[in-house]
Order: C-alpha cells, then structure tokens, then sequence
C-alpha cells in the first residue's frame, strides 16, 4: 500500500498544474458556498439580536396591525388586570448625520417597567442616571461604542432625523454592555425614554407595542384571555418573536435564492473534480493495468483514487474557507444593502462565524470531492489488466454510453420539468427540479457534441482542410475526454445565460412598468430608511403649500402602511388619484377602466400579484382587512402588475381607507406639473420654500425611475457576484479539463511533429479543436440557457417573489453566450499549444 | 418625617432592576447620598416657615417639593382573633424641579414607588412589595379633589366628595389588603404647626401632619384564606425638599395607639457615633387630639431592649424597647409582635407591628399597638 501512495504522490507532482486547478475549484466553490452562508446568515443574526435585544424577556406582545396602540390601554392592563410586567415601547428609525449611513433605531421606553424586560434599561452602575433620562427633554442614551462612532460625550447633542423632521438629542449617558449579545443587539439603538421618543418619531398619543411576561400553563391562559378582553379591533396578543420571525421571513425566498446560487458554484466545482479524477484514472490506466497485473485488488485501487480526491478535497475545503470568509465580508455588505433597500433595516456589526457553518463548508467540499471522484475510481478499480492499456477501450465504452446518457439525460430533464410545471410545489422542491432539468441537459451534451461535430466536419474540412478535419476527429474520438470538459463548459455558459436573460427580463419588465406606472411629473416623500419604500407622513401644510403651486395642475396621494402577519408581511395603500394618475395600472386579466371605475367609486380593493399569488387570491374573491372596527372583508377588484415589492400591497380609495382608519396623513404625493413646463424647476422652486428643519426628497418622474433602477441593480449585484464566481469555477474547469487532453496528446502531438508538421500548424490544430470544443459548447449552452432562463423567470421567480416577467431574448445575450464559451476554450488552449509547439518531437515520442 | 425616604425612592429608580454585583449597588447607592447631600433642593419649594393648611388641598400632592408621601399603617384583627399588621405607603418624588416639555402624556418629572407589608402576626409570616411608577399616562398620581393617590391598582381614595371615609386597596400575587378608613381623630400637625424641622439649615424641614387613630374595617387576603378585619390605622403625609443633615444614618421612629385613648409618636434621628440628634423629636396625643409635645432627652427617653438579626446579611436592627416620659408617669415596654419585618426592597428598612404595654397617662396600666419604623442600619456603614 505504501508503494501504491508513492506513486499516487508521484503522479499528482508530476502534475502540478493539474492538482493545482483542481484544489482550486473545489476552494472556489467551497468559498462561494460558505461566504453566501456566512452573508446570509449574518444578517439575520443581526437582525434576531437586535430583535432580541429590543424586545428583552417578553413572552408575549400587544401589537396593532392598524394603527399605533392608544397608550391608554397600558394603564388599563396594570390597574384592570393587575398585569405588573408590562413594558410600553414605542419604536421606530433614525437617522443622523453624525453617524451616515446608518440607520438608527430609536426603542422609547418606560424605566420604571423595564426591570423584568431590559436588564440593560435599568440596574445600577450604568452610569446613567435614571432622573436625567426622564427629565431632559429628548434625552438619549447608547453604547459607548456608538456615541464615539459618533463622536460624542455626555452632554452633547445628537442631530436626528426622523421622516424628514429634524430634532437634537441631548446624550445623557451611555451603556457598556459586558455582554457581548447586548452589545451587538445596541450597536444601532438610540434608547429613550418615551416622552421623548414618542415626540421625536411622531408617535404622541401612540404605542408600538406593549411587552408582557404572562407566566406558562392555564394561568398564562387565564392572563392572556383577559388581555384579549380589553384589545381593541386590530390589536393582538402575540408571543414575542412573532413579528420578528414574520419580518424574518420576508427574506427567505431571498435566501433561498442566492443559497441555490451557491450550491451552483458547489456543482461546477464538482464537475473540476470528477474532471481531474476522470483524467488521472484515463492517463494512468497502463500503470493501473499493471498494478493490477502484479496483484493489486480492486479495493486498493478505488481506495488510492478516492483517498487522492480526499486529500484535494481536504486541501481545496481548507483554502475554500479561508478564501470564503474573505469573499464574505464583501458579500455581507452587498446582501444586507439588499435587505435594506427591499425589507427592514439591519445592520451587520460583525460577521459571526458559526462554528456549523464551516464544519458544512468542509463537508461540501470533501463530499462532493469525493463523490465526484466515485465515478472514476469505479471505473479505474474495474478494469481489467489486460485491456487496462487501451484508450480504445474507454472510447468504445464512451461511444456505448454516449445515446444511453443522452436518453437518462432527456428523461431526467424531463422530470426536472415535470416538478417544476406541478403548481403546488415550494421553491426548494423548484430548485431540485431546476437542478435536473440542468443535470439532464448536461448529460445529453455528448451526444448533441457528436451531431455538431458531425454537421461542422464539412465546414471544417473547407476551411481548415486536413488540419481541420484532425481537429474534428480528435474532439469526437477523444470523446471519454472531451465529453466532461464540453458538459462543464455548456452548464457555466448555460447558467450564465440563463441567469442573464433573467435580469435583463426581470429589468425590462420593471423598466417598462416603470414608464407605466409613474404617470406623474414629480413625486414627493419623506427621506426613509428602506429605499424601495415610502415611510412617515408628510406634513399637511407642506402638502398644501407643494399642491398650490403655480405650475402645478392635479395630484395624486399615497398612504401606505405596512402590515405584518405570518410569515411576513403586505402594504395596505391608500391612494386618491388624480384622473392622470388612473392609467397607472396594468392589471391581470380585467379591464382596466372598470376595475378603476369600481375602485373609484370605493367598491373594493386592487392587490398587487405577489399578494396575490402569496395568498392564492383571485379577482372576485373577498379578502380580510384588519381595521380599527375589526377586520373587514373587502372585495378583490383587480390584480395588478407590481414589481415594487415582493412582499405585495393591497390598494383601496382613500375614501374607502378614510371610512375605517381614523388617519388622514399622506406618506407620499405625487404632483402633475401643466405642459411645457419644466419639473426640475418646479423641484427646485418647492424645495427652496420648505422650512429648514424639514427634508423632503421631491424627485421627477426621471429621477425616481432610474432611483428605482438603481435599487434593482444593488439587488442583483449578489447576483451577477455568483454568476461570475460560478463561471470563474467552470471556467477553470473547463481549462484544466482541456489541458489535460492536450497534455495527454502529446506523444501523439510528437508523432505529427515528426511527420512534418510544423509549430505553427500545431498551433493552428490545437487552437482549432479547443475553439471547435468552445463553439460546441456555445451552441450547445444557448437551448440550455434559454431553458434555464424559461424556468427562473417563470417558475423560480413566481415561485419566490410573485412575479410575471415578460421574458427578454436578445441576440446579444446569446451571442455573449457562443463568445464566451469561444474564449473560454480558446484561453484554455493556449498554454498546451505554446507547450507542445516548443517540444521537441524526440522528447514528446518517448512518452511515458 | 421620614425625610430619608428621598434616598429610597431615588436609589430605587437606578437599582431596581434585580440581581447586580453588590459592590457597583453600593457604589450606586453612596454616590446617590453624595448627590443628595449637595446642593440639589436648587429649583424645588422649601419648608421655610409654618403654613395655613387647607384640607382637602393639602391632602393631595404638592409636585413642588421635592418628596411626598401618603403614608398608612395599623393593626387589625379578624373576627376569628387572626391578628395582622399592614404598611401602605405611596411615595412621589420630584426628578427635576420642571417638567421636561415636550407634547407627550409620558413627559413628567414626577416618580411614584410603592411600599406594601402585610405582618401575618398569627401564623407568623412577612410579606412585602414595592413598585415604582412614572406619575403619568394614568400609571400613578396624586389628586386633591376627590382625594386619590395611586400606584397602578394600590389606592388610596375618596369614596365620596367627603375626604373620608377613605378607601385603601392594594395587592400583590395572593396577598391583599382592602380597607374602609375613618377619619378618627382630628389632623395633628407635628412640629411647630406643621412645620417639621430635620436639619439646623433653614428650609431642611418638612410639612408633616398626621390622622393618628383612624378606625379601619375592611379584608385582608393571604393565599387561599381571606379574613374580615378590624383595627385602628395611622395616617402620616409629609412634603419636605430636605435631606438628612451631616452625621444623621437614620432614625427610629415610634408610632402607638393606646387602648385608653391617647397616642404616641416619637422619632429619635441617629448620629453617626449613635447617639440622638439634638432635632429627635416627639408628641403625645390625647384622647381628645390635643397634642403633648416632648423634649427628646428631657421629657421622653428610649432605651433598645433586644435585638433582631436580618438573615439577610446580618443586619442587627434594636428589637424591643423601653419608652418613659418619667413627668407623666408613661413606662412603655414595646415589644415587636414578629421579628421579622424587614422589607428587602431597594433600600431595605424595618418596618413592623408592635404591641405596647406598661403603664400610659398618669401611671395608670395600659396595653396597646402601634408601628416602628428603623432605617439606617442595613447597607450604610456607620
């Protein structure tokens, strides 16, 4: 056995280059897989601490789905129901140009009943003195770390900026938490007490929530039955996390996205690996015939092929995990600006981790080594001795499995799809399917290599004339080798199409709903902490101060509120439309001018189509409304395209919206200017007349359309990361897989070279049979991308977001495909063409 | 009296949040004494100079001063002769001498903390709560007009547009109190007209009266058992921007109902070195409200008879007293009627039911109750 290792060592020296790529691809994919966990996971730690943190030891909270709680109701529960631990809470965001960039959380509580929810809040040697916190109007207290990011000692002031009003916190003190989940969940939290957070974040009168501790058991029940009995409509009793874990799942499908993204950088890794084994079982098939002959059994040789894979798979897991936490600090970044931009605000101070995270990369990486490495080792410890030295045995055996692979691989993709077409399944489930569709496809590229070869020989044999001809026979003959190398490089050039008439579908579709949908000249809101979403209420007299402008003709209003319920969450808008703003609307199936007409005239609501696919809603049905006199069931006017959320929105009239909610603030405002007349000056002149402790943002119709753009191309920016690491991982795959044909050609290189044939010819047939393999794989890669793009776009993207995507085919995409795939063998065949052009005939013939 | 309890309701508000490491709550707590004994009465009313008292103004909160409290004691007996001793006291106290602004319900300067005992004398068990509040949004407050001072569901009312009767309410888990008080006896104001000096600086002194024998009926609750009750209770209400004067820890103070009609109520203000401040005050009621004052040293001496270990730390609290007022022939033996009546609230104090007897006005054999109150003996180091 020892003898066995040795030269298993031996071999993979000799080739360097080749151990190399392959511990490479297996890092990469490793690093892809890990950096996306580690991102991903990250955020929502940092959301759950901060969660945690904010809502303490509460088992249970008050929440109200429709409006602030009246804060009168906390009196009721500690006088009427003797309820002793309950906390008020009154929260929401800041931010402040001490600190840029940062979204601040601003938690209002009450001290005195913080001591069984927020041991931080209250508890000697804080440093803070309790009477300086209620007594300083607007006070403010937070960690240390903090207040010197921001600069500041006790008793400076703090500039805030709260929807677009400005204030000054008085800093009063600051915590240390020694503990380091209390620290991280603090970093963003600006504490303090109610009075003054109420007042800064608009909330006079009003609660977020109230915290209770109810004891377990039918006691607990008995409490929490009574608290029912005094809740309005609208307001629950919920255990603590609830909303947390509905907020947290609004991003699932986000996770699960780019998660399956990973897992496709883990899969091309693969492909390097069963590469690079197949290649090292095919060239020392003579050797591992007479090791046989000699008596080595079977077993041995399995065992030396896998523990080879082993120790590359060891090593690539190893220098993938070093890679991958690098490769995650900058992914953390793009993901939590996604999250930011799209759902909730959350700020990652560090990134944690987890010791189960790395054991999983490391398992990745081994496993797939080794399971990639199976099919070789397999195939190497079941040859027999005599027949161990002849490639015509595995190109014999390669042409008897050629149309069998294609058959498993059309039947498997058909499988894939079959998953996929069924309505009811999940988006894993979708990617499973996806993933055979791929798998599939991959198999049947042997056979679709040996058609187009066969289409192109002629081509070829005109061009090129014998060397042409040379290089078509040695792409089909070598088959057992080129087979991989062509599958690899058809699924990364696949993936990459897919993936890319994906988003240029995906923002087309918005780009054109865009133009539809901002009908007006200038839109007007409050500067807010998640991008994509309008927050606050704008104030009355600078509604009517904007409305009243000269050059202003009509205008629309926008009131949206979110809702959060199970698994996450939808926007309840009111609008009141101007008649220009009516055709704003595209909706599914259903007149445009009636459903509005009906809208108008407040018969019922229009939802967006994610709502609607998330709950299964069609029009004509009747959905539940939660409102201050208790939910009412509105009727289902019309579904309507929207791609500004994936979390849905349902719409009603304002007059319908003022019949059961007692709120007439606007959130945003959009203006219609008279013709000719220019919006940027209208901007700039409504800007130039608000008060000087007020922001607004006022942006034209050009501004917040490529404002909108730009928050999707932040979102796809994880994206395009992964698509370009997993083809950097084909990539190398697909280089080291022809490498490894050209360096196993040599003797035969050599014998051409005594011929007669000279360096620049030999360059010329390498160079051509690489290109031929690349433009195989291009065309191969094009029904496959378009395949692939077919099912993201309208099974994965349904499935995750609940939306329709008019599907983009350009003839560039398809092109870069060809071009890609092109470059890609024609780089990887530049390194064997420059070796065997300098090797001298006589070295290359005396082989091995 | 009771001008320490600034120092409670204040260490309360930094600490009451449970279990920290001793040595930063007796950090808290000394760097608070320093803080009070400046010069932190700037902004706030002062007790300068005797007053008209106005009832029932007077009777609700004077958010001026600096501290405040409606302050009930008594013991009550059952019909089936279970004896018990209650503490009910609600306690405000001013943050700031202003309000801090602002447009919100929430915004106040004025804190509220609670204190309420129950001595179950009969089966021989302590129960004791605290709770803080903000005066605010409903939570706790004061008001004159009709009477109501509370603290989430512990009252103590008007039930008519008369002040009294009163009605006292409170509980906590399985132990509650609910209680009818009558007025009794007419107000006794202590010290010159109300005026209760603690210190020899102008203006460290206190508004101080006192209900000192209100009949009381009502129930008390322990558990499963639930008791109809009878007694006689003591109201104390003082206002007061003091503070303990250098070299003052503590105090003793005396409260007792005599069964031939006339009470006593001394307070003996302790030194550092243990001795009795010159400022030691006393009185005695007579049957008919008439006050008696007392000369602390030369009308009215105390003695510790006995003492009381704390199990909580070892705290040794005097247990059992002789009380004389050699002229008018009182010689009281006042014995506690359990031993364990200390609060361990934030600023633990002992606080309990005794009984009384010996021999009352003009020698004559009397037996009676009352309440005692020690503070100054757990946390502080002489």
């Amino acid at each position: 056995m020892k003898l066995l290792s040795q030269a298993s060592a031996r071999y993979l020296l000799q080739h360097r280059v080749q151990l190399f790529l392959s511990v490479l691809g297996v890092s990469l994919g490793v690093a892809v897989v890990l950096s996306i966990d580690v991102a991903t996971e990250s955020s929502r730690e940092a959301f759950r601490i901060s969660a945690e943190t904010v809502s303490g030891r509460a088992t249970h909270q008050i929440v109200s789905d429709v409006a602030p709680l009246d804060e009168g109701l906390l009196s009721r529960l500690r006088i009427e129901l003797g309820l002793r631990e309950s906390a008020p809470v009154v929260e929401g965001y800041a931010s402040s140009a001490a600190l840029p960039g940062q979204a601040l959380r601003v938690l209002g509580v009450d001290p005195f009943s913080e001591g069984p929810f927020r041991p931080f809040v209250v508890g000697g040697g804080l440093g803070v003195d309790v009477a300086d916190f209620l007594t300083t109007q607007r006070a403010v207290v937070m960690s240390r770390a903090l207040a010197e990011r921001a600069g500041l000692t006790v008793g400076d002031s703090l500039p805030v900026q709260v929807s677009g009003d400005s204030w000054s916190l008085q800093l009063v003190g600051t915590v240390d938490p020694t503990d380091e989940l209390a620290r991280a969940g603090l970093a963003d939290v600006l504490l303090m007490d109610i009075a003054g957070a109420q007042e800064v974040l608009g909330l006079v009168g009003g609660l977020t929530r109230i915290d209770l501790r109810l004891p377990g058991g039918p006691e607990g029940e008995a409490l929490a039955g009574g608290v029912r009995t005094v809740l309005a409509p609208g307001e629950s009793l919920v255990t603590a996390g609830t909303r947390a874990d509905a907020m947290s799942g609004m991003i699932d499908a986000f996770d699960v996205n780019l998660t399956a993204l990973s897992l496709l950088a883990l899969v091309f890794g693969m492909f390097l690996i069963y590469n690079a084994a197949t290649f090292s079982v095919v060239q020392r098939r003579a050797l591992i015939g007479r090791l046989r002959a000699i008596g080595v059994t079977r077993g041995e040789v399995l065992r030396l092929i896998l523990a080879e894979a082993a120790w590359i798979g060891v090593a690539g897991s190893a220098v993938g995990i070093a890679l991958g936490l690098v490769l995650a600090r900058g992914l953390v970044r793009l993901v939590t600006r996604t999250i930011n931009d799209l759902y909730f605000s959350v700020s990652v101070e560090s990134v944690p981790v987890e010791p189960a995270l790395l054991m999983k990369a490391a398992a990745l990486g081994l496993g797939a080594t080794v399971l990639a490495a199976l099919p070789p080792a397999l195939e190497a410890a079941g040859v027999r001795p005599r027949v161990a030295g002849l490639r015509s045995v595995a190109e014999s055996r390669m042409r008897y499995l050629v149309p069998r692979a294609a058959v498993v691989g059309l039947v498997a993709a058909l499988l894939g799809g079959a998953v996929l077409a069924l309505p009811t399944v999940g988006l894993t489930v979708s990617f499973v399917g996806l993933f055979f569709v791929v798998a599939g496809l991959a198999l049947t590229t042997p056979a679709g290599t040996l058609v187009l070869v066969r289409v192109l020989r002629p081509l070829l044999h005109g061009v090129g004339g014998t060397l042409g001809l040379l290089a078509s026979r040695g792409v089909a003959g070598a088959l057992s080798r080129t087979a991989p190398a062509i599958a690899a490089l058809v699924v990364a050039v696949s993936v990459t199409v897919g993936l890319g008439v994906m988003i240029q579908s995906f923002r087309g579709t918005l780009e054109r709903w865009l133009d539809g949908t901002l009908r007006a000249d200038i839109y007007v809101s409050l500067p807010g902490v998640t991008a994509s979403r309008a927050t606050g209420t704008l104030w009355p007299d600078l509604i009517d101060d904007f409305v009243s402008h000269p050059d202003v003709v009509g205008h629309s209003t926008y009131r949206g509120v979110d809702l959060l319920e199970g698994g996450g969450g939808y926007r309840l808008v009111a609008l009141d439309l101007d008649p220009r703003g009516q055709e704003a609307f595209d909706f599914i199936d259903a007149d445009e001018a009636e459903v509005m007409r009906a809208f108008t005239a407040d018969q019922g609501v229009i939802v967006s189509e994610p709502f609607a696919f998330r709950r299964g809603v069609q029009r004509g049905d009747a959905i539940e409304i939660p409102t201050p006199d208790g939910p009412q069931n509105l009727e289902v006017l019309g579904v309507f395209y929207d791609y500004g959320s994936d979390q849905g929105a349902v719409m009603m009239s304002r007059g319908l919206y003022d019949r059961f909610f007692d709120d007439p603030g606007v959130t945003s405002l959009a203006l219609f200017v008279g013709p000719g007349v220019d919006s940027e000056q209208v901007v700039r002149e409504l800007v130039a007349g608000v008060a000087p402790d007020r922001t607004v943002v006022a942006r034209t119709n050009d501004t917040l359309r490529s404002a909108s753009l730009d928050v999707f191309d932040r979102t796809f920016q994880v994206t395009a990361v992964l698509r370009l690491l997993a083809f950097i991982v084909a990539f190398v795959g697909v280089l080291s897989a022809l490498m490894a044909i050209e360096l196993e050609r040599s003797r035969e290189f050599g014998v051409m070279r005594a011929w007669g044939l000279t360096p620049a010819q030999l360059w010329k047939l390498v160079v051509t049979q690489t290109g031929l393999m690349g433009l195989v794989s291009g065309v191969l890669a094009v029904p496959m991308g378009i395949a692939l793009s077919v099912v993201m776009i309208f099974v994965i993207n349904k499935r995750a977001f609940g939306w329709t995507l008019d599907m983009q085919l350009g003839p560039a995409v398809l092109a870069q495909a060809i071009g890609l795939a092109l470059l890609g063998a024609l780089v990887a065949g530049i390194y064997p063409a420059w070796r065997m052009a300098r090797t001298r005939p006589a070295v290359a013939l005396r082989g091995e | 009296m009771r001008a320490q309890r600034a120092f409670v309701l204040l260490f309360g508000l930094t600490a009451c949040s449970g279990p920290e490491p001793a040595a930063e709550v007796e950090g808290a707590r000394l760097s608070l004494v320093e803080t009070l004994s400046g010069s932190d009465t700037v902004g706030y009313a002062r007790a300068l100079e005797p007053r008209a008292f106005g009832f029932p103004v007077d009777h609700g909160p004077h958010p001026d001063f600096r501290t405040e409290w409606w302050y009930v004691t008594g013991n009550l007996t059952s019909e089936s002769g279970r004896d018990f001793g209650f503490q009910f006291t609600i306690f405000r106290n001013a943050l700031a001498p202003t309000l801090p602004g602002g447009p919100s319900a929430w915004a106040t300067n004025q804190a509220y903390m609670g204190h309420f005992a129950l001595a179950d004398v009969g089966v021989g068990r302590f129960h004791a709560f605290e709770r803080f509040a903000r005066g605010a949004a409903g939570l706790a407050g004061a008001e004159a007009e009709p009477l109501r001072v509370w603290l989430e569901d512990w009252t103590l009312e008007a039930t008519s547009d008369e002040t009294f009767p009163l009605s006292l309410a409170a509980s906590d888990g399985d132990v509650a109190i609910r209680l009818e008080l009558a007025e009794g006896k007419p107000v006794v104001y202590q010290g010159d007209r109300g005026l209760s000096q603690k210190g020899p600086e102008p203006g460290n002194a206190s508004f101080y009266y006192a209900h000192t024998r209100m009949p009381a009926a009502g129930r008390v609750v322990v558990g499963e058992e639930s008791f109809d009750v009878r007694g006689l209770a003591w109201l104390d209400r003082e206002w007061s921007t003091s503070a303990l004067a250098e070299g003052q820890v503590g105090w003793d103070w005396f409260a007792l109902q005599l069964d031939d009609g006339w009470e006593m109520m001394i307070y003996r203000l302790r030194r550092t070195d243990g001795s009795a401040d010159p400022l030691s005050d006393g009185v005695l009621i007579d049957p008919d409200g008439l006050r008696v004052p007392l000369e602390w040293g030369t009308d009215v001496f105390m003695d510790a008879t006995g003492s009381w270990t704390s199990p909580i730390d070892g705290t040794v609290y005097p247990s059992g007293w002789r009380i004389t007022v050699p002229e008018r022939g009182w010689d009281l033996s006042v014995e506690p009627r359990l031993g364990a009546q200390e609060l361990d609230v934030s600023f633990r104090y002992w606080e309990g039911a005794v009984s009384v007897s010996g021999n009352g006005e003009g020698g004559a054999g009397v037996e009676g109750r009352g309440y005692v109150e020690l503070t100054g003996y757990a946390g502080f180091a002489p």
